[in-house]
């Protein structure tokens, strides 16, 4: 990764900018119901082990390209994103084939109350970051 | 603030991380969370890892030209029939590796790498 951040910096205009954006695997994602109003929190959805090593070893790359005096750090932010789904099966599906999460959400509700909702539209809210970067002339 | 994403997810990204373009925000809505289309406007860009082009042809319309990188010829593939679908004539899709990019030092303006590192 840091080999590519320095292809990034000799291809950057001085003073041009790198931005970096991805799911921002520090904090949960969330199963939610889709209310008329609203959305009502059914469970906490964790990153697998494999997606929190890769997000770290980015988090690093870019740290080293900074250390290294190839970027400075302008502006950081965070911002919510819904992934749909048409009932509760779907969603449970999604989260058993996609490799970013854990397979099973925590549910935070009664088994009743998923059974009562489950063709109802649900979404998975999770965290996306981003980093804004000046390349710096060395 | 929470921002949703283009539609269902139906089987599209099955078995790879949070990559696929279904799963994603929309480009409109990603650059405005960034600071909106001044952070393009009238530059040249970069995208890193295009997949199927769904950013790149996404701030077409507010860069002066756009290039689209990705080792996925098949996403590749699907981004330049996109590209021309849309009719975007500023936008250009390679195959290739970050890490050996096949540009000029100093070619661009902004690099995005957007869900790609």
């Amino acid at each position: 990764m840091v080999h590519a951040l320095r292809e990034v910096h000799r291809v950057l205009a001085p003073g041009g900018i790198l931005i970096d954006a991805r799911p921002d695997s520090r904090v949960a994602a969330y199963a939610e119901r889709r209310k008329r109003r609203g959305f009502q929190r059914f469970g906490v959805v964790n990153t697998s082990r494999r997606e929190l090593s890769n997000d770290r070893a980015s988090d690093r790359a870019i740290a080293r390209a900074v250390h290294e005096g190839m970027f400075k750090r302008r502006r950081r932010g965070r911002f919510w994103h819904r992934v749909p789904f048409g009932s509760l099966a779907e969603l449970r599906k999604y989260l058993w084939e996609h490799l970013r999460f854990v397979r099973r959400a925590r549910w935070v509700v009664d088994e009743a109350t998923r059974s009562r909702y489950a063709n109802e539209p649900f979404v998975v809210r999770r965290a996306v970051r981003y980093e804004i970067l000046e390349r710096v002339t060395r | 603030m929470s921002i949703d994403a283009a539609g269902p997810v139906g089987e599209v990204g099955r078995h790879v991380p949070a990559f696929s373009s279904a799963l994603r925000p929309r480009p409109g809505d990603e650059l405005a969370e960034w600071g909106g289309p001044a952070l393009v406007l009238g530059k040249r860009v970069l995208d890193l890892g295009c997949g199927d082009g769904r950013f790149a042809l996404g701030v077409a319309s507010f860069a002066a030209n756009v290039e689209g990188l990705d080792p996925d010829e098949e996403g590749i593939a699907a981004a330049k029939k996109a590209a021309r679908k849309a009719g975007a004539r500023n936008v250009r899709f390679s195959v290739g590796a970050a890490q050996r990019l096949p540009h000029p030092g100093g070619a661009f303006d902004v690099v995005i790498l957007s869900w790609t590192l």
